[in-house]
């Protein structure tokens, strides 16, 4: 038994032992230990009421000296308290060291709450989004960043990717906008000012696309001379017929070069983001097979066309025509004569799927994630002997891009290549039987 | 569930509801900063097919417009708001017409901007327009952000704000005047770009108006058709 019990046991035994003494004194033994009793409960009170006021006080708790068990308790309580106050000084110390961390973040970050309630940001945030300490807490943040877009982006509830928009208030800048949910129903957002990349892409685009234009007009005017030249049909086009025949050709590539530039930057401008057409995807394969047999001629390939679905894609058809006779003519260039090309329009789940699969040479695995880039050539010299741009893959992706597709590359050596476009479900109509198609689809 | 846990229920989902429509009416003052950004980008770049994206979304700007009314029309119905409530509703049905307005103005510019851009025009008075454009875009930014704070003293900011958007107008029209008197040829297109500069001028109107509606809301008092200092007066009382 502790101190300060055996202290509290002795001190009422004694109380205890004096009015039992006096009471036998006195002959009146009950009254004398009542009285004594009612002593030891009137000093517990007394104890209970100080220990109270102690508590109640407002500063820090400071240790207190008092008889027995109640002695002890105040110096529990005592400890406890200055334990907490230690935790306390180090969690501000910390949360102060993390807000004045998050201070130093050149990216704007605002943290929110259940509904979009701005409930903290940093000092980047009120350059950036103009938001104002003090006054903006606790107000949505819907109502102080009212882009359009911005508001879709919190309404679709995707945040695995960011969004564009011009920052409010100053013209020009431009924000890179991204939501990050964390414990549980609470929200960080965060704002990156991407003004200067955004300058310097649009500095590239522009820059190729006046370029490309700029060598349209003299190129046709040299294919055109050349043209005449070759069919001039005198004895001295008849000494230059060859090197007239090599002209002509790389000046054709050249055009064909200068075309697909422009139709890229094109793309990349968003000038081609465009869904209001309905395209019958069935009959343009076709269209596309004729084409590709007629370009290929007679040691083609053959073409076998797979439409499986009368869903009909959304998007600009122009442009879409051009991307799948990019992936089938490639096709048909890997592909040696005799063998088969299969040309599939089908639907995966919900999804629309477009897909060139042949049984060429295939592309070794290290090639497949660089094959999009511009100007990249798994086998240079061959390319340009075939008059490739290698342009190609990099407009089929741009153009999946402008309709929320993607490109999908399988492929194997000796074996073949599959080239795949996803399309999502908000680009497909589907036709009126679409039990029947998603059943085909399986 | 006892009696004043249905009344506080009851309220507090009514907060929400205000709130909500509060939220909207931003909602399309954010549509309506992206179509007159775009607008005016049209007409200084000469990109007609921003132009055309302006005049097509603008049934947007209208379906907003109809769809905040009937949410008011709702509350009012419902709710029989009083007081601070009753204004916010008046205000907010208020300032969803100036909005639509200035959706249409926006339009307007668009309309200019496609007319214009096929056209190969001196590209002198663009440079006014686009000065003036951009005030009138910071304005219309600001009276929303005021709006969205329900800040009296950037309202009033913002009212004044009108009388330099209104000299920059004279000055453009002084310049077109100008341009006129050099070359009788420029007319049509000088017209053109006095028809866009007017839209932006009643745009800086509009603005001033919601930033009144704000003023009315937080003091329960009309200030239209009064005099600024009067109110800055009054305002610093307080």
């Amino acid at each position: 038994m502790r101190a300060g019990w055996s202290q509290e046991i002795w001190r009422l035994v004694g109380v205890l032992a004096l009015s039992l003494l006096i009471g036998l004194m006195t002959g009146r033994v009950r009254d004398c230990l009542l009285v004594g009793l009612v002593v030891v409960l009137a000093l517990n009170f007394y104890s209970l009421h100080q220990l109270l006021a102690w508590l109640g006080a407002s500063e820090g708790l400071k240790p207190r000296d008092a008889p027995g068990v109640w002695g002890e308790i105040y110096h529990r309580v005592y400890l406890l308290q200055r334990r907490n106050r230690k935790r306390k000084r180090k969690l501000a110390k910390l949360l102060a060291q993390f807000q004045a961390s998050a201070e130093a973040i050149p990216d704007a970050a605002v943290a929110l709450g259940e509904g979009w309630d701005i409930r903290w940001f940093n000092e980047a945030a009120t350059r950036l989004l103009g938001l104002r300490p003090g006054q903006d807490p606790g107000s949505s943040i819907r109502n102080l960043l009212r882009n359009p877009e911005f508001h879709a982006y919190l309404g679709a509830g995707q945040f695995d990717r960011s969004v564009e928009i011009g920052a409010p208030g100053s013209l020009g800048r431009r924000l890179s906008v991204r939501i990050i949910p964390f414990a549980g129903n609470q929200r960080l957002l965060l704002a990156q000012d991407v003004t200067d990349r955004y300058r310097l892409e649009r500095i590239r685009r522009d820059f190729v696309a006046n370029a490309s234009h700029e060598l349209r007009t003299p190129l046709t005017v040299i294919a055109g001379f050349i043209e005449n030249m070759r069919h001039d049909g005198s004895a001295e086009a008849r000494h230059w017929a060859r090197p007239l025949a090599l002209m002509e050709q790389q000046a054709t590539r050249m055009q064909r070069i200068v075309e697909d530039l422009l139709l890229l930057s094109g793309l990349e401008s968003g000038q081609a983001v465009t869904d209001t057409e309905e395209i019958d995807v069935g009959s343009l394969i076709d269209d596309i097979r004729d084409e590709a047999a007629a370009a290929a001629g007679p040691d083609a390939p053959s073409l076998v066309a797979e439409v499986t679905t009368e869903t009909r894609l959304r998007g600009g058809s122009q442009y879409l025509r051009s991307a799948f006779t990019n992936l089938v003519m490639n096709a048909v260039q890997h592909t040696p004569a005799g063998a088969q090309i299969w040309i599939r329009w089908r639907l995966d789940a919900d999804r629309g799927v477009f897909e060139v699969q042949d049984t060429g040479e295939g592309i070794p695995a290290e090639h497949l994630p660089r094959l999009t880039e511009r100007f990249y050539r798994v086998d240079v010299a061959r390319s340009r002997r075939r008059g490739g741009t290698g342009l190609g893959l990099a407009i089929v992706k741009h153009v999946l891009q402008n309709c929320d597709g993607h490109l999908e590359i399988e492929s194997e050596v000796g074996v073949g290549s599959t080239f795949r476009c996803v399309f999502p479900a908000t680009r497909l109509v589907f036709s009126a039987n679409l039990d029947e198609d998603l059943e085909a689809a399986g | 569930m006892s009696q004043s846990d249905l009344l506080h229920h009851y309220s507090q989902q009514f907060n929400q509801e205000l709130e909500e429509i509060r939220t909207n009416v931003l909602a399309m003052g954010g549509l309506v900063e992206q179509q007159l950004e775009e607008a005016l980008h049209a007409l200084v770049s000469g990109d007609a097919g921003h132009g055309e994206r302006v005049v097509a979304n603008d049934y947007q700007v209208n379906a907003l417009d109809v769809q905040i009314d009937e949410r008011c029309t709702a509350i009012l119905a419902r709710r029989q708001p009083t007081a601070s409530d009753l204004r916010l509703v008046l205000v907010v049905i208020k300032t969803t017409a100036d909005l639509e307005r200035i959706g249409d103005e926006a339009k307007r510019v668009a309309r200019m901007a496609i007319r214009l851009g096929t056209a190969d025009h001196s590209r002198g008075l663009f440079l006014e327009i686009e000065h003036l454009g951009t005030l009138v875009r910071g304005m219309l930014n600001k009276a929303l952000d005021t709006y969205a704070r329900m800040d009296v003293v950037a309202a009033l900011e913002v009212a004044k704000e009108d009388q330099r958007i209104d000299r920059e107008y004279e000055n453009v029209m002084r310049q077109t005047i100008t341009y006129m008197m050099e070359d009788p040829r420029s007319i049509p297109f000088v017209l053109d770009i006095i028809w866009s500069a007017r839209a932006l001028e009643r745009i800086g109107d509009r603005c001033r108006n919601i930033a009144e509606y704000v003023i009315y809301f937080v003091m329960g008092k009309d200030v239209r058709h009064t005099n600024l200092d009067q109110i800055e007066a009054e305002l610093i009382r307080r």
